[in-house]
C-alpha cells in the first residue's frame, strides 16, 4: 500500500466517499428497489476497495498474487457493472417489446464482433501486460454494444427519462476513458509501463469518480415511476404493414433513380 | 504508437461523440428532419401542391419563349424553374421523412419487430438520401424532366396516405385498449355471459 504516490491514495479514499454517498441515495431516495443490479454493482465496488485494502497491506510470498488477486476482482466487478447497465436498458425499452427483441441482437452481434477484433488486435502483443488487454477489450465490448443500444433507442425515437440516460452515459464515459488510458499508455510507456502505474491509476481513478458524480446527480431525485405504456399494436399489423411500407419506399427510390438517370443525360 | 493502437483511440473517441449524440435532447433536432409534430398537419403534404408546380413548370411556355427568341426571358426563366424544382424536391423529401418516421413509429409500438424489415427501410432511408442529393446537385446543370417528378409525387401521396389509414387504425386500436385497461383498474372488469 506504501508503494502508491499519495495523490492516488487520497484519489482512492476519496471515490470511496463517493460511492459510499451514491449507495446512501440509492437508499435513501428508494431507488435501489428500482435498481437491484445498479445498487448491488456500487455496493460491489465499495467491497471491492475494502477486498484491496487488505491485498495490498498483506504481506504475500508471491509478489505476483495481489495482482491477480485485484484483477480478479475487478473482472467481477465488470460482470455486474454489464448487468446493472442491462437492467437500465431493460428498464427503458420494456415498454417497446419488440425494439427490445431487436436491441437483444443488435447487442449480441455488436459484442461478438467487437471481441472478434479485440482477439485479433490483442493476439501476440505485449503478453506481460494481458490484464491490461482483457479490460481494454472488456471495455471496447461493453461501450460498443452500449452506443448500440442507445442508436437504435434514437433511430426510434423512444423516449428515455433523463435521470436513465445519465446513468448510461456514467458507464459509457467511464468504458471509453479506459479505453484511451489504456491505450495510451501502451503506446507511450510500452516498455517502463509498471513505472507509470500510478499515472494510469489516477486518470482511471478519476473518470470513474467523474462517472460517480453523474450517478449521483442523476440519483438526487427518485427515479421517475414507469407508467409508460407504449401504444402497442397487433404483431399482424406490423407484418402486414411493414413489407407494404419498404415496398412502397423501394419504389419511390426507384423513381427517384430513373429521375436521376433522365437528369444526367445530355440534353 | 502503431495503426491497431490508433484505431482503438478512434474507436473510442467515435464512440464518446456517438454517446453525445445519441443522448442529445430530440427536441433541439433539427425541424426539418421530418418531424411529425410540426405545425404542418399530416393531411397537408407538399406533394398536394404539384398541379400548381406542374403548370408552373410547364413546357409550352418555355417553347413559347424559346419560338419567340427572348433569350434573356428564356435565360430566366429556366433558372426561375430550376429554383422552383429545388424548393418542391426539398419538400418532397420531407415528406418521405414524415413517412418514414412514420413506419419507425409503427415499428416501435409492434411487439415483434422484423430485423430484415428494419434494415431494409434503414437502406431505402439511405438510399433516398443519397440520390436525392445526387437529384439535387444535378439540377443545378439541368432540368428534371416532369413526369418522372409526377410520379414521385403520386407515389410519396400514395404512402402517405395509406400510412395515414394504418395510424388511425393503430389509434383507434390504442384508445380501446386504454379504456379496456382503465375498466379493469376500476374494477368493473369485462361482462361475461
Amino acid at each position: 500500500m506504501s508503494g502508491f504516490p499519495h495523490p492516488v491514495l487520497w484519489l482512492w479514499a476519496f471515490s470511496v466517499v463517493v460511492q459510499l454517498f451514491v449507495l446512501a441515495l440509492l437508499f435513501l431516495k428508494g431507488n435501489f428497489r428500482k435498481l437491484p443490479y445498479f445498487t448491488g454493482y456500487v455496493a460491489l465496488n465499495i467491497c471491492q476497495a475494502g477486498f484491496l485494502l487488505f491485498v495490498y497491506v498483506h504481506s504475500w510470498s508471491n509478489p505476483a498474487t495481489p495482482g491477480t488477486l485485484a484483477w480478479t476482482s475487478e473482472c467481477i466487478t465488470l460482470v455486474v457493472q454489464a448487468l446493472a447497465t442491462t437492467e437500465i436498458l431493460e428498464i427503458t425499452l420494456r415498454p417497446y417489446q419488440g425494439i427490445w427483441g431487436l436491441g437483444w441482437r443488435a447487442l449480441t452481434v455488436t459484442s461478438g464482433i467487437v471481441v472478434l477484433l479485440v482477439a485479433l488486435a490483442a493476439r501476440g502483443h505485449w503478453v506481460a501486460a494481458r490484464w491490461f488487454e482483457l479490460d481494454r477489450g472488456y471495455h471496447l465490448t461493453f461501450a460498443a454494444a452500449l452506443i448500440a443500444c442507445l442508436l437504435l433507442v434514437r433511430y426510434y425515437s423512444i423516449p428515455v427519462p433523463s435521470a436513465y440516460k445519465m446513468l448510461l452515459g456514467g458507464f459509457c464515459f467511464f468504458s471509453c476513458t479506459e479505453i484511451i488510458v489504456n491505450t495510451l499508455l501502451q503506446a507511450y510507456f510500452q516498455r517502463d509501463f509498471f513505472l507509470h502505474a500510478a499515472a494510469w491509476q489516477l486518470v482511471s481513478m478519476s473518470s470513474f469518480v467523474v462517472a460517480l458524480f453523474v450517478w449521483a446527480a442523476a440519483l438526487w431525485k427518485p427515479l421517475p415511476v414507469e407508467n409508460r405504456q407504449a401504444a402497442s399494436s397487433s404483431d399482424a399489423e406490423y407484418q402486414r404493414l411493414s413489407p407494404q411500407i419498404n415496398e412502397d419506399l423501394r419504389r419511390l427510390n426507384e423513381k427517384l433513380l430513373r429521375l436521376w438517370k433522365l437528369e444526367a443525360r445530355p440534353q | 504508437m502503431n495503426f491497431t493502437l490508433i484505431l482503438l483511440m478512434s474507436f473510442a473517441v467515435l464512440i464518446l461523440f456517438l454517446l453525445v449524440w445519441a443522448l442529445r435532447d430530440p427536441r433541439k433536432r433539427s425541424r426539418s428532419d421530418g418531424d411529425l409534430d410540426s405545425n404542418q398537419g399530416f393531411g397537408q403534404r407538399h406533394v398536394s401542391y404539384f398541379p400548381q408546380v406542374r403548370q408552373a413548370l410547364a413546357a409550352e411556355d418555355f417553347a413559347f419563349l424559346s419560338s419567340r427568341g427572348s433569350r434573356e426571358l428564356t435565360r430566366r426563366m429556366r433558372k426561375e424553374r430550376r429554383k422552383i424544382a429545388l424548393a418542391y424536391l426539398s419538400c418532397l423529401r420531407e415528406d418521405f421523412l414524415k413517412l418514414w418516421r412514420l413506419a419507425r413509429v409503427i415499428a416501435a409500438m409492434s411487439p415483434q419487430v422484423g430485423v430484415a424489415q428494419e434494415i431494409a427501410r434503414l437502406r431505402l432511408g439511405l438510399a433516398f438520401s443519397l440520390r436525392y442529393e445526387m437529384i439535387r446537385i444535378q439540377f443545378f446543370f439541368g432540368f428534371a424532366p416532369l413526369p418522372e417528378l409526377g410520379s414521385l409525387s403520386d407515389l410519396v401521396s400514395r404512402l402517405s396516405i395509406r400510412l395515414e389509414t394504418a395510424m388511425q387504425n393503430l389509434g383507434e386500436r390504442a384508445a380501446l385498449a386504454s379504456r379496456l385497461a382503465s375498466s379493469l383498474d376500476d374494477g368493473h372488469g369485462l361482462d361475461t355471459p
